[in-house]
């Protein structure tokens, strides 16, 4: 494991085997771990920095080496991290809604008399193979890839990616948590 | 990087200051993750705590602001009934997203606590959610 301590110029490019040089350059160096043989350079960083070159972002060939790029990942990563917050809602309001609505079921019984009693079942879930289940777990499926993709994004340890995941979830539960809100008052306090 | 849980004296956290050479400064470290996990699990618990407060206070003060327009008929100068809730319930849905947001920063600074794979610090996470998790309940259920 090679430390290699160096300025955050535009073209960052090191072999392995410089040795440790503890020259401590004007602009603030980020704490970075070098890769293993010559061939493959991995930059992985363990503290927070802001940078715009030669940033990887989750899939092979997805590199940001421009301002424009990156604001384009912000954009993104913002929107993905809005939509996880949407989606954690909708999963909770269509559980409720599926919920409620199986969960009385009457039939007509006929009664020992000759008359006609109604039979009330309660049921609370959901059978296995009902559709509002398989559409739960479809859903359940994606929100589980998502979050754990923003926790990979969170983990380039990017200070203008983290901030977008940051502000993305907070805006998300802004807009998405209002209706919801909004809907627990009204069907919680009318009884 | 390592990849495996380890024991060690010497960990960088989060930032390019945090940079811990001593046992002694280990231990530090230890506890202020420890103290920012029991701050996770408060929040986690004090947002719904903070949700249902305000969701009763709302139902309440609606009730009293129907009972003011019916027994009065002329309206007063001050503001119109109907934005004075509105506004108030605006600020503390704002509010809530601000918790919110600290919520999701600080799960994923303990994560990434975690990810130094620094068995020290993984400890210091544990047990300050199992602290965090125990104290929240009674402390944050009064009144």
């Amino acid at each position: 494991m090679s430390h290699s301590h160096h300025m955050m110029t535009n073209s960052v490019d090191h072999t392995s085997t410089m040795p440790p040089s503890h020259h401590h350059p004007a602009t603030a160096a980020s704490h970075l771990h070098g890769g293993g043989d010559g061939n493959m350079m991995m930059m992985v960083h363990m503290t927070f920095y802001f940078g715009y070159t030669n940033v990887e972002l989750l899939f092979y060939g997805l590199v940001i080496n421009t301002a424009g790029e990156m604001a384009g990942a912000f954009v993104g990563v913002f929107l993905l991290a809005m939509f996880y917050e949407g989606l954690k809602i909708a999963r909770e309001g269509l559980l409720r809604k599926s919920q409620v609505s199986i969960r009385y079921n009457s039939m007509p019984v006929p009664g020992p008399n000759g008359t006609i009693l109604m039979e009330t079942h309660k049921t609370v879930g959901q059978q296995m193979l009902s559709f509002p289940h398989l559409l739960q777990t479809v859903l359940h499926i994606i929100q589980v890839v998502i979050s754990y993709f923003l926790m990979l994004i969170f983990m380039t340890y990017n200070g203008y990616l983290c901030i977008a995941v940051a502000a993305g979830a907070g805006t998300g539960y802004f807009l998405f948590s209002w209706k919801k809100a909004v809907v627990v008052d009204i069907t919680e306090h009318c009884h | 990087m390592e990849t495996h849980f380890f024991f060690s004296d010497k960990v960088v956290l989060l930032f390019d200051f945090w940079d811990v050479q001593s046992p002694a400064g280990m231990a530090l470290s230890v506890l202020v993750i420890l103290l920012l996990s029991v701050l996770y699990e408060s929040i986690k618990f004090g947002k719904a705590k903070l949700l249902h407060q305000n969701l009763v206070s709302m139902s309440t003060c609606t009730s009293q602001q129907n009972e003011e327009t019916d027994q009065s008929s002329s309206s007063s100068s001050e503001l119109p009934p109907a934005s004075t809730p509105r506004l108030r319930w605006f600020l503390c849905h704002f509010g809530q997203s601000l918790i919110h947001i600290a919520q999701v920063v600080i799960g994923y600074f303990i994560m990434l606590a975690v990810m130094s794979y620094n068995t020290w610090i993984f400890l210091g996470v544990v047990l300050g959610s199992a602290v965090g998790y125990y104290l929240a309940y009674p402390l944050l259920s009064i009144g």
